[in-house]
């Protein structure tokens, strides 16, 4: 964007009213006194001797030259603003794509709003969000609504310092968050035992001693390393020691920021919700290089007057971040085919996995299918085609 | 394949308009600045001009002379308070809208990657101006202004030109063109260099509206003040337009039938906005809707369709709740059907339970009776918890951990 501002930097010089060289404004004083010098001139032009035609002549060669004075400053600046529109030019080579009809049946407008609408109550902007359902008519379960208010009520009360309400969810879902092996509860608990301890100044051991003995004691399994370690961490209080020593990471201010993404996470998941707030993520691909990749495929693909080989699938790869890897994919190093439900993975007695199109290509035709004979392409094992397995990723 | 690493160019892609539309503004404050120098410098040239004549011809009187010289000054005065006015209240603010635009792209030239949290942040303020230009196209002006002022984001977005475009619009609707030719005349040569033909098809329109109306004599003057200059271009239609005053509005001759529809007034509309939003390079489609198209097929798999593989996390799977299973997608499940699917070249792995990719360091396992497969790491979290013993989750078959088998993806 350096261009770009260079240039917007001298346009704002030359319309500046305090600029370098002499600014319409400076020309316009000008030839105002030009003007009001005339005026007196030639009402005491019987007095002076000086000549009206005189004064005239003067004054037509002073508008004259004024006037030329402020053309070729707006000239400089019209320059100036071609100047910067070019940098921009420069700066942004490619037009936007137009996809004409995407998104625009009334189930797909439908389905963008819901989105929108749960987007804007999942990030906590409530007012907002009653304001687009208004305006494009739309419902989203109360019951759906609440769920969203209630996270927002908890994540506001971690913000400060509360994690009362948050342990209230806990309880409640204590089944699921074990199904998952989620480290929030002990989390939780961890954050406000240390809160306990660095609150007061000396430290005072015993409240966060009796709240580790009510609320920490559950974890010795699960937890035991760290549980020692928050007792450990006492001889090395106030603060200021802690934080240099090797329980820093205790002292660090994240130990009680994660706790709300942490909570959000596991909050949507007991609703079936994704982690990540889902139009970002796929706002965030799109606009972070997948549009470009995508019209550049195009361009090529025109260029080389071909189709699509598969109408319905991208001619390119996009590459993705791993948290955006959501799902498996096997593509057959022999085929080069990815795998599907009628095609298959199959993972020969070498671990060696292809599809199973691929094996029985690859099998001796010999004998039954029982007992036709396969040779890894990857390995000098030979097996049974039948001894092959299926697997699920 | 993976990326961290920010893509400028790609999202740069997206930002033209953004920074084309102050600046598209910003011009039009230097016309009209132009346009005030011009006129009160003619002015004031002109009338020294006349006293420059009247002193030759020796007509010159000194109070005619001091009174001319009077209006010269106020006229001058009134110029420099004028473009001062102007300049503090548009020329500078879009001076500064421009900056605030640049200075926000460049933060994010300088950006390392994409988990910086001020990319984060950043993120957040380019998805809340998506929707603003959502809301905006799509008439949602209160949920834009609302995001707006919320957000913090007044400068970073265009409600003034949806505002325009609104008003303009508005007009044609109730069939007059007086607006759209008024933003056409400010927007002249730019339009013209577009090759749009806009003004014209706006001429047309009011020479039609005064063929309904039987204004033969008045068509007639307006086609020759109006039309006449489009010859070169438009010759087949300056035709159709003289030929039309022989048909009268409730003519059954199709080709003229057809210019007393009114639904080239929703054309004319369409047209317009086409125009506005090619001369901010704004994208005919909403920002929000090309991001997501890119978005959605650079995700969307096979898998996602699938009720056994599909991944609340996945944003096209749509896990906008447990209940999607048996009511079907929503929302960006819904929006994915129409995108092409994803290319993949090579395999990944992805483990079911860790949602990690499994490879050479983190290799996948197989339950030897049920070719489920997980990943190392989780199969050896499992098993120092149950004593070496680990469960599938999906088949709930078990075996010791010493049992799996391993697989290899080439």
């Amino acid at each position: 964007m350096d261009a770009p501002l260079k240039e917007l930097a001298k346009l704002e010089k030359l319309t500046a009213s305090k600029g370098k060289g002499p600014s319409i404004s400076d020309s316009l004083d000008a030839l105002l006194i030009s003007l009001r010098e005339a005026k007196h001139a030639i009402s005491e032009s019987a007095a002076s001797g000086i000549t009206p035609d005189q004064v005239i002549k003067e004054l037509g060669q002073a508008v004259d030259s004024k006037k030329k004075e402020v053309e070729e400053r707006q000239k400089e600046v019209y320059n100036s603003v071609s100047r910067l529109g070019k940098a921009l030019d420069k700066k942004f080579p490619t037009p936007l794509p137009s996809y004409p009809d995407i998104f625009s049946s009334p189930a797909s407008i439908t389905a963008l709003e819901r989105t929108i609408a749960l987007h804007l109550l999942r990030t906590g902007q409530f007012d907002t969000a009653g304001v687009f359902l208004q305006e494009c008519a739309l419902d989203i379960p109360a019951e759906l609504r609440a769920q969203f208010i209630d996270l927002h009520r908890i994540l506001q009360a971690l913000r400060n310092q509360d994690v009362g309400p948050a342990l209230g969810w806990v309880a409640k879902n204590q089944q699921f968050l074990l199904s998952r092996s989620s480290p929030l509860e002990f989390n939780l608990h961890r954050s406000q035992f240390i809160r306990l301890l660095l609150s007061s100044h000396p430290p005072n051991f015993m409240q966060a001693l009796s709240y580790g003995k009510e609320c920490l004691t559950a974890f010795t399994d699960e937890h035991q390393g760290e549980l020692m370690r928050l007792y450990g961490c006492m001889a090395y209080l106030p603060l200021s020691k802690l934080q240099t020593s090797p329980y820093a990471d205790l002292a660090s201010p994240s130990l009680h920021f994660d706790l709300e993404p942490l909570f959000a996470k596991e909050y949507c998941a007991s609703l079936g919700m994704s982690r990540q707030v889902p139009l970002r993520v796929v706002g965030d691909i799109g606009g972070g290089g997948a549009l470009a990749r995508i019209e550049k495929g195009r361009k090529v693909m025109r260029e080389r007057k071909s189709e699509w080989s598969q109408v319905d699938e991208l001619p390119i790869e996009i590459p993705l971040p791993p948290e955006n890897r959501y799902h498996s994919i096997f593509t057959c190093p022999v085929s080069k085919e990815q795998a599907s439900d009628v095609n298959p993975p199959m993972m020969m007695v070498c671990g060696h996995v292809v599809t199973k199109d691929s094996l029985h290509k690859l099998s001796k035709p010999t004998g039954y299918d029982a007992d036709r004979r396969v040779k890894c392409p990857y390995c000098p094992m030979e097996s049974n085609l039948s001894s092959a397995m299926r697997v699920y990723f | 394949m993976t990326s961290t690493k920010l893509n400028v160019d790609g999202i740069l892609l997206f930002e033209q308009p953004f920074a084309r539309v102050p600046f598209e503004n910003y011009r039009k404050v230097f016309r009209s600045t132009q346009r005030n120098v011009e006129r009160d410098m003619k002015a004031v040239q002109n009338s020294v001009q006349d006293l420059t004549k009247q002193s030759s011809e020796g007509t010159l009187a000194p109070d005619a002379a001091v009174e001319s010289i009077d209006a010269m000054i106020a006229n001058v005065e009134n110029l420099k308070k004028k473009l001062a006015e102007l300049h503090d209240t548009a020329g500078k603010p879009t001076q500064d809208v421009i900056r605030e635009r640049l200075q926000h792209l460049a933060a994010v030239e300088t950006l390392p990657n994409a988990n910086d949290p001020e990319f984060g942040r950043w993120a957040d303020t380019r998805l809340d101006r998506w929707l603003v230009d959502w809301t905006l196209r799509t008439g949602r002006e209160k949920t834009a202004r609302m995001i707006a002022r919320e957000r913090h984001i007044e400068t970073l977005v265009d409600i003034d030109l949806f505002a325009d475009i609104k008003r303009i619009e508005a007009a044609l609707e109730s069939h007059s063109c007086t607006e759209a030719l008024a933003w056409c005349s400010e927007n002249k040569a730019a339009l013209r260099k577009m090759k749009s033909t806009l003004e014209f098809d706006l001429r047309f329109q009011e020479y039609i509206e005064l063929t309904r109306n039987f204004k033969h004599p008045e068509a007639i003057e307006y086609s020759r003040k109006y039309l006449i200059s489009w010859q070169e271009t438009h010759m087949d239609q300056i035709r159709q337009a003289m030929a039309l005053l022989a048909f009268p509005p409730k003519t059954n001759t199709s080709r003229y039938k057809r210019l007393y529809d009114s639904s080239r007034w929703t054309a004319l509309i369409q047209s317009f906005r086409r125009a506005i939003y090619a001369l901010n390079t704004l994208p005919t489609q909403p920002l929000l809707n090309l991001s997501l198209y890119a978005g959605l097929a650079s995700l969307r798999l096979p898998a996602c369709h699938n009720h056994m593989t599909k991944n609340v996390d996945c944003p096209v799977c749509d896990g906008e709740g447990v209940k999607t299973v048996r009511t079907g997608s929503l929302g960006l499940g819904k929006l994915a059907q129409e995108v092409p699917f994803s290319h993949h070249a090579n395999s990944t792995i992805v483990c079911f339970i860790t949602g990690k990719i499994m490879d050479a360091d983190n290799m996948p396992l197989a339950f030897p009776d049920t070719g489920f497969v997980y990943s190392r790491e989780a199969m050896e979290e499992m098993a120092a918890k149950n004593h070496g013993v680990v469960t599938c989750p999906r088949s709930k078959s078990r075996c010791n951990f010493s049992e799996l088998r391993r697989v290899y993806i080439s």
